[in-house]
């Protein structure tokens, strides 16, 4: 009996340690996540961007529902545009909606 | 057959020495060891023999152990980059810095000193050699360096992630780090 209750008393700090020692997920990080700064693109030369390059793509990725926002109260009076959940072309990234995000 | 005696007894105090002198640099270096005297402070550096032995022995275990590595194709999309580099804000920049940033407490504090992977010049001849390096030593750490092992903890696709990053990161500007890096989604503030 004894032993059963120092067995308990090993196991469940021993358990406790190694499951704070598990793998952590990306989603621990999230709790301290900041947001995307996506106004900072507005000072970026949009003429040297090469639309194909992953870093734009990814930025572009990042910042999509700032741009599509701004593209959309824009556009909206003209009666064209993206829907929100619509992904972005090429094309799309490199015109219009890379105009700069509404302040 | 006295010459052949004599060039034998030359021989042997020949070998005799040898040891002797072998001994006496082994004995030497164990009372070394134990006597205290090195000393072991972060902030004391080694002598330029010791680093350079050192570095030599680090490189060439490095290369020799990751040069079997398969380096994925696709280590330039858009969704290892942006994992990448959340996770690389998360767990690297605090030693290996981001854009625009100088030191931090932590490369002002370890010996030797992390390098700084924002503002590094990579050579496009050795890519491959420099994303199995990269990988392993995510993968792996370096023994008594601060370089943690991260494969205890993630799988290889985030280590890959992270040296997908590692490989845009110096030519990012402090703005598209910032973007790049954040995890957080963002607010567009009128939805």
């Amino acid at each position: 009996m004894k032993n059963k209750q120092l067995g308990v008393l090993i196991a469940v700090p021993a358990l406790m340690l190694a499951f704070s020692v598990q793998a952590h997920s990306e989603k621990e990080h999230m709790e301290k996540a900041e947001n995307p700064d996506c106004a900072a693109m507005n000072s970026m030369d949009h003429s040297k961007m090469d639309m194909n390059d992953p870093v734009v793509m990814a930025m572009m990725q990042q910042c999509m529902s700032s741009i599509h926002g701004s593209a959309e109260a824009e556009s909206a009076p003209h009666g064209h545009g993206n829907s929100h959940g619509e992904p972005m072309t090429g094309a799309d990234k490199a015109g219009e909606h890379m105009q700069a995000p509404a302040k | 057959m006295t010459a052949f005696k004599k060039k034998g007894g030359c021989f042997k105090r020949l070998m005799a020495v040898a040891g002797a002198t072998i001994g006496v640099i082994v004995l030497g270096g164990v009372a070394f060891i134990y006597s205290g005297l090195y000393p072991m402070g972060a902030d004391d550096p080694h002598s330029d023999i010791t680093t350079w032995a050192l570095k030599t022995l680090r490189e060439n275990s490095i290369a020799s152990a990751s040069k079997d590595i398969e380096v994925p194709s696709d280590l330039n999309s858009v969704e290892r980059l942006l994992k990448g580099g959340a996770d690389y804000n998360d767990m690297c920049a605090g030693c290996h810095l981001k854009p625009d940033q100088k030191e931090s407490d932590f490369t002002l504090g370890l010996y030797p000193v992390p390098p700084n992977l924002a503002d590094i010049t990579l050579t496009a001849a050795d890519e491959k050699a420099a994303d199995q390096r990269n990988f392993w030593i995510i993968k792996h750490g370096i023994k008594a360096s601060g370089m943690p092992a991260w494969g205890p903890g993630h799988d290889d696709v985030r280590i890959w992630n992270m040296v997908a990053f590692l490989k845009r990161l110096p030519e990012l500007t402090a703005a598209q780090y910032q973007i790049l890096t954040a995890r957080g989604e963002n607010d567009p503030g009128h939805h």
